[in-house]
């Protein structure tokens, strides 16, 4: 169980968003700098040994064929 | 309340794809997805969507519109399999774009009276600055509190009681978790 700060953060956010019109910009910010360390980590986790097996068994993909570039 | 500008690489991602699923069946955008539309500042690799249940031929016809606009299915490329091994055994399937394996959306027919009354109650939520449909509010705040309540689900219904106080009915909410209580949790 997380500690009360977290659901105090949490609820301090939401305050912001009600409250104010840059919201909108800091939030995206960080969902696409999530996406990109996610890309990222993808490319380094590539070029290990084993990281395409790695890659598809922690996604569960059944079909390999649809992601080739995983094997470029 | 202020509306919105930018848009999220989620936000255009999930926009793509329920512009294609919109021309064929009803849909709707559920749980983590609503709350981070919503403002709620937490990481996903998905996204969930439950659409009414269409036949084979139907949705061999939204699979290829999906791959003609370089979606591709983690399960199969076979639009028949993913049919008859996922969809119609109430099994998710999920889709990404080609050359991507994040953000996902997760796929499943809808499985019970619960799944149709979130179809049935469906809204467009104006602050998302997003046209696209979603399970109601006080649907994912029940949910969230009565079903899933992992920590980060109970954030994400306080986040969303915060937000839409305006939208926030207890007795609909009470009356949901009735209905999660004895269809989801007999």
């Amino acid at each position: 169980m997380r500690d009360k700060t977290h659901m105090e953060f949490v609820e301090k956010w939401a305050d912001y968003v009600k409250k104010n019109s840059d919201w909108k910009k800091i939030h995206s910010e960080f969902i696409n700098s999530q996406i990109k360390l996610h890309k990222d980590f993808i490319k380094r986790l590539l070029k290990e040994k084993d990281g395409k097996e790695k890659i598809i068994k922690v996604y569960n993909i059944k079909n390999v064929n649809g992601y080739k570039w995983l094997f470029k | 309340m202020n509306q919105i500008s930018d848009r999220t690489i989620l936000d255009k991602f999930c926009i793509n794809f329920c512009k294609i699923v919109e021309k064929y069946t009803k849909y709707i955008i559920v749980s983590g997805f609503v709350a981070i539309a919503s403002g709620r500042v937490r990481g996903t690799e998905d996204i969930d969507m439950i659409i009414e249940r269409v036949s084979k031929d139907e949705f061999i016809k939204i699979h290829k519109e999906l791959i003609k606009k370089k979606f591709v299915c983690m399960q199969s490329d076979d639009p028949e399999e993913i049919y008859e091994l996922y969809l119609d055994t109430c099994l998710n399937i999920r889709y990404t774009y080609k050359n991507q394996l994040v953000p996902q959306m997760e796929v499943k027919f809808v499985k019970d009276e619960l799944d149709k009354y979130q179809i049935k109650t469906r809204v467009k939520l104006s602050l998302t600055g997003l046209d696209i449909w979603f399970s109601s509010i006080n649907m994912n705040i029940a949910f969230k509190e009565e079903y899933l309540k992992s920590d980060k689900d109970l954030e994400d219904a306080r986040h969303l009681r915060i937000i839409y106080a305006d939208k926030v009915d207890e007795n609909e909410i009470e009356k949901i978790k009735h209905m999660i209580r004895n269809i989801r949790l007999k």
